[in-house]
Formats: C-alpha cells, structure tokens, sequence
C-alpha cells in the first residue's frame, strides 16, 4: 500500500461517518456498554449500529445480530468481544466496507497470542482495512465529537493530541486532564500497535489542523527507522512531545566493542529523539505541562524573557529556572522601567524579576504584563501570581488573560496558593493561557516553547 | 559492489568475527578515512623494509586473530625510531604474546606509521536493534571509560547531526582549543562521522566498529587503530 492511501484511511480513525459497536451491551460496567454510551453521550452525530445477537435493541438504538446485518455503510468497527472471535468479526467488518477496526479486546500478542494477532491482521489485511489496538481503551476526537473509549466522558476539546501506549495510565491521564482543565484536540490508545503505529499518527495528527501539538506515551517503538522518518517528518509542523518509559533494561549485552557497551538502548532512544526533533519530557507532569504549553499555540520569537511577580521569593525560583533551561532574562530598557513603576509602590522594583509587590491587583498585573508584551525587547513574559488575601485572584487570572489576549507573544503563569488560585488557574486554561501552580513549572514550560523554535529553525536551515 | 564487502566477505569465509586490523583500516580508509599507513612484516628483516618505506618513527603491533586487546599482552611498541629498535620490538613482541597466549595464532607483526599527538577521541558503530546502525562520538580516554561523556546518531546522518552530536559532549571544549591549543578540524571530524555511518548501512554484516584512537588534528585526522566486529548473520536488521 503506498503512503498516501494509508494516510487517507486514518481519516476514519478520527472522522469515521458512522460507527458500529460489535459487543454492544445493555450491561452497564460492561465494556461494551460504556464505550456506546460514551459515543452516544458526547455528542457523536453519525449513525450509530449496536451489534450484539443477544439483544434487539440497546441504549435506545437498534441492535443487530451481526454487523453484516446493518443496513446502512459502516465506517469504523468497535470491536469489544472475547478475543478469539475477533479475527471472525474484523472479516466481517472488512466485508462490509468498513475503513477501520478499533480493537478493544485484550488476550492477543500482549499474553503471548501472537498467532491470533497475526490472524486479526491478515483478516483486515485482506479487506485493506487499518487496525487500532488490540488492546486498547480506544480513541477519542473532540472536534469530531467522538468519543469511543471506555473513559471518562467529557473530554475537554482541545488541542493537544495524546498517543498512549499504555491503557491505565491512559485512561487515568483522561480523568486527570479534565479535572485540571487541559483541552485535547484527539487521544488514541494504540496498545499492541499490530498495524496502526506511533508513526501513522504523527503522518494524520501533524496535518490536522485541529491538534497543534502531539503528546506521546511510549514504552518502545515497533519500527525504528519509520518512527524517525515520520517524527523528523512531523516536528516541523508542530511540536512532538514524547515521555519514554523504561530507561534501562537491554543495554550491555554482549557487546564486544566500546561503542556497544555504551550505548544502551535508553542513549539511543535520546539521539533519536534529539535527531528528529522531538522534544522529550522526563515525567508525565513535564509531558503536560509542555503540551500545554504549546497548545496555546504561540510561537516565540526568541529567548528574551521578563518575569511579572508579586512576590520576591517566587520571582528568584523562577529566574533561577529560567536561567538554568536557557531562557534570557533581558534587563528592562529605561522607556519600559518607566512604564512598569507606573503599576507598583515606590518600593516596587522595575528590574527583572518585575516585582509589582504583594499589593499588586488586576488593574497592575494587567497594565504591566502588557507593557511587557507590546514592548518590542521582550519576546515572552512569565507572570508570577502568589495568593494574597487582600487580593483576588480569580480576578487577576482574568486580567492576566486579557492583557495576553492583546499580544501574539507566549504567556505563561503560575497562580499559587489556594482553592482560589487553582479556580484562577483553570480560568487562565480555559482562556488559552498556560498556567501553573509553581514558578519552576511555568518557567521550564516556557523553555519548552523557546527550544522548540530553536529546534525547528534549526531543522529547516540544516536539511 | 559496496565498498570493502569482498575483504569482509573473505573474513566470513574463514569463519572470523573479527577483522584483521589492516583489514579493518583498508575498510575505513576506502571510506575515505584517514588511517595510519600500515603493513604486515612476516619476517624481522621484512619489518626492517617497510619501516624504511613507511618512515621513522613507527609503530609495531601484533597481528593475531586471537588477541583482542594487544597491549595487555604486551603486543605493542611504540615510537621506533630506527632499524636496531624495530628488530629488538619485533623479537620482543613475538615473545611477550608466545608467553601470555601459548595458543595464538600469529599472522605477522603490524609495522605501522606513527601518528603525532593530536586530540584522541573515538568514533563508533553499533547496531541497535530498533534504529540500525548508530554511530558514536566521544573523546578518548578517561572521557570515555569514566565520564562515559559520549553521543550517539542513527545512520544516515545529516550533516546537522554530525555537527550536533560532537557539540553535545560536555568535553567538546576540548576540541575548540582549550588552554591556547589550536582548535581541531570538526570538518574531518564531521565527515568521518558521516562516513562511518556509511559503513554501517552499507555493511549488514559489520555489527560494531571502534575508531580509537582518532587523532585530531588542526588539519584532517588520522586513525590510529580500528576495530571491526563482524556478525554473520547481519542484514536481517539492515
């Protein structure tokens, strides 16, 4: 198959017209029930086909025996059944001119049922249908309203763009993502990876216009060189963000020169990543907080930063986080000194880190951060935000937002403090600013924004 | 035809996994590597002969498929600066390597042109099993062996890569001109990187290569010793 008809399939993956659920129950706590309802729930507007021979009807819709008994075209396949009647029903799906199987079911490759995956695949091989899983919790497009997972329901939309190989974490990162206020734009559970790889996703998601950045969990990838092609690829479109788990294992074996014994698997994973671009994240937290980020979709124009605070103590943490990742704390030129005393006490300082001071309200933070921003020396501006009690800060998250809204330049703030600052925090979110509850945080998230300029320069000038 | 596949062939056909080391500098220098100039003396008088055509001062090593690391054994002498030296080496040589390895097979003396100090770093090939072949950057030494201060790019690299890979070391100063030294030509450095990458995707059947030392000179460099695994079944992996 050439690469551009693979390509054009996955557009099913994500925009399927209509979808049939093989293994549909009316149990709930049943997979198959959960999945539906999630469909059904959130919004899907296609046509939805419940296919189970036990039942005539489920959640309201019509159920059918078989998916070949379906009247209307199906084009993805659900498919949530004991694994051993998979590779039946993939045929079947494949017959009935579906683009695409999602495969839920465990018990494959995973557990040592290599033959039964094998099988699952030339069923589908021979229909030219792709295959997701199997093994997954399934895959979710909030543009599309789609949501056929065995998840939470109410996927924030969003931009970011989750690829996970592992399903628990996966799906407890879905929770997690909507209690934080973080927007996905697509989240796909690959699993086994048996057809549809890490390297297809980034080929579709690097030219959807609804994902700006694509976030990866990955334990291993199944083919190396097309991983490096397809990020290398991909990078330059947006930014790629992988956390890689297991930084050990392999390694040493038998290997009878220097270089072997050096380069444990781990090294090699960091020069591929390093060589394609993709920036990688040490912890799920990082991952996150960088896909963040990046989904507010600004664009640095360099490294020159200025910090606003109302607080001495956090201005220091984050000017020794900026430092040590690279950003540039400029030293504020006199017409913009000038312009920030306007906003603080005569005890205030106008050097950077801006201290507005602990008195500082919306109508400061406001004022200065968008002289920072509209002041040609600075190219990005970290606004630091300590819970006073004599100051509110859902108001000044609010201020903040505006004062960002006015610019193109990257902002990134963190609201510390209480239950009022975490509010504060999820409005900044929801606004399309990044926000964060510690200076480290919001000053390595804005480091992530700057090496990834540098990164993608670096690629267009270097090829 | 590749080039170097019919000397690595024949080394397959004799059951080695291992190349000579002249075998394995031909390989590298039809790469276009810089090596030292080499020759095997099967005889005292014969090593005479080709210390006077490589020059003075060279170098003598033993050539065994059965001794890897050769100065353990005390199979190497360097800095031979005339004929009387070079027969006292050879004999000594012969000697050291019958005494600590009764059993190796030995297939002459390697007569070896010496190569000035420069900066030593190492540049090697393994074979991942994910990427392929993936080619290794560090500087010799205690840089390598304790620091472990090393960089790795996947084959083919780009000359971005190359570029990157010796500006990610953390001794990478070193090869700028640390303390008034003259800085070494990264160009060289560059294309070997390059080029051992070649060797790599050319060769399925070499699994590891060690370049180490290298010296790097202001102008070019030059391969001081070469090691070259090979791997029979290669080319399943690419």
């Amino acid at each position: 198959m050439d690469e551009t008809s693979r390509r054009g399939d996955l557009d099913a993956l994500f925009r399927p017209r209509s979808i049939a659920v093989i293994g549909a129950s009316s149990n709930p706590g049943k997979i198959g029930h959960e999945i539906l309802r999630n469909i059904i729930e959130y919004g899907y507007g296609g046509e939805i086909y419940p296919v189970n021979p036990k039942h005539d009807s489920v959640l309201g819709l019509k159920c059918y025996p078989t998916v070949l008994d379906v009247p209307g075209d199906v084009d993805m396949g659900v498919v949530a059944i004991p694994a051993a009647y998979v590779p039946q029903v993939v045929d079947q799906l494949g017959a009935k001119g579906a683009k695409v199987a999602v495969v839920i079911s465990s018990g494959f490759s995973e557990v040592g049922e290599v033959e039964l995956e094998e099988r699952l695949l030339r069923a589908a091989g021979k229909w030219g249908m792709r295959v997701l899983g199997p093994n997954i919790f399934g895959v979710a497009y909030t543009p599309g309203r789609l949501n056929a997972t065995f998840g939470p329901r109410d996927v924030l939309p969003g931009s970011i763009a989750f690829i996970t190989q592992s399903g628990a974490l996966g799906i407890a990162l879905m929770g997690w993502t909507i209690t934080e206020g973080i927007g996905l734009s697509a989240l796909v559970s690959v699993g086994n990876k048996s057809d549809v790889d890490d390297d297809d996703l980034l080929g579709w998601l690097s030219r959807d216009p609804e994902t700006r950045v694509i976030l990866i969990y990955m334990e291993g990838v199944k083919e190396g060189r097309e991983f490096l092609e397809a990020a290398s690829a991909a990078s330059r479109e947006k930014p790629i963000v992988v956390i890689k788990a297991g930084r050990s294992e392999r390694g040493v074996k038998a290997a009878s020169s220097h270089t072997g014994s050096l380069a444990g698997s781990d090294r090699v994973y960091d020069a591929v990543f390093r060589q394609s671009g993709v920036l990688r994240a040490y912890s799920v937290e990082q991952a996150f907080d960088w896909a963040m980020a990046f989904a507010s979709g600004r664009v640095p124009r360099g490294d020159r930063t200025v910090i606003v605070t109302n607080g001495g103590g956090a201005g220091v943490l984050a000017t020794d986080a900026a430092e040590m990742c690279g950003l540039r704390l400029i030293d504020p030129p006199p017409d913009l000194a000038a312009e920030f005393r306007r906003y603080m006490p005569p005890f205030g300082s106008a050097k950077n880190p801006v201290d507005l001071t602990g008195q500082a309200s919306a109508r400061e933070f406001e004022g200065a951060v968008a002289a920072a921003l509209s002041h040609d020396s600075v190219d990005n501006v970290l606004v630091l935000y300590c819970e006073t009690a004599v100051t509110d800060p859902e108001e000044i998250a609010a201020a903040v937002a505006r004062a960002a809204g006015e610019s193109d330049k990257p902002v990134a703030a963190m609201m510390m403090g209480g239950e009022r600052s975490v509010r504060a925090m999820r409005l900044l979110r929801s606004r399309g600013v990044p926000a964060y509850p510690t200076p480290e945080r919001t000053a390595e998230s804005l480091c992530a924004l700057v090496r990834y300029r540098e990164l993608r320069d670096r690629g267009s000038a270097g090829v | 035809m590749k080039p170097g596949a019919d000397l690595i062939r024949r080394a397959l056909r004799e059951g080695r996994k291992v190349l000579l080391e002249p075998e394995a500098k031909e390989l590298v220098s039809l790469y276009g590597i810089d090596v030292t100039r080499v020759a095997v003396a099967r005889s005292e008088d014969e090593a005479v002969r080709l210390a006077g055509e490589i020059g003075y001062p060279v170098v003598l090593k033993i050539v065994s498929p059965d001794v890897l690391h050769k100065s353990d054994v005390g199979g190497v002498a360097v800095g031979l600066e005339c004929e009387d030296e070079v027969r006292e080496a050879y004999r000594r040589i012969l000697s050291n390597v019958r005494s600590r390895v009764p059993s190796a097979r030995v297939e002459g003396i390697l007569v070896q042109e010496f190569a000035p100090k420069g900066v030593e770093v190492i540049i090697g090939l393994m074979r991942d099993p994910q990427f392929g072949p993936t080619v290794m950057f560090g500087l010799g030494g205690i840089f390598v062996e304790i620091f472990k201060d090393v960089s790795f790019r996947i084959a083919p690299l780009r000359d971005l890569d190359a570029e990157e890979m010796m500006r990610e070391i953390r001794s990478f100063p070193l090869l700028t001109g640390y303390r008034g030294a003259e800085p070494v030509d990264l160009e060289a450095l560059k294309s070997a990187l390059i080029r051992v990458g070649q060797v790599g995707l050319d060769h399925p059947e070499v699994s590891e290569m060690d370049l180490n030392p290298v010296m790097a000179y202001p102008k070019g460099l030059k391969v001081v010793d070469a090691r070259v695994i090979l791997s029979p079944s290669g080319g399943e992996a690419r």
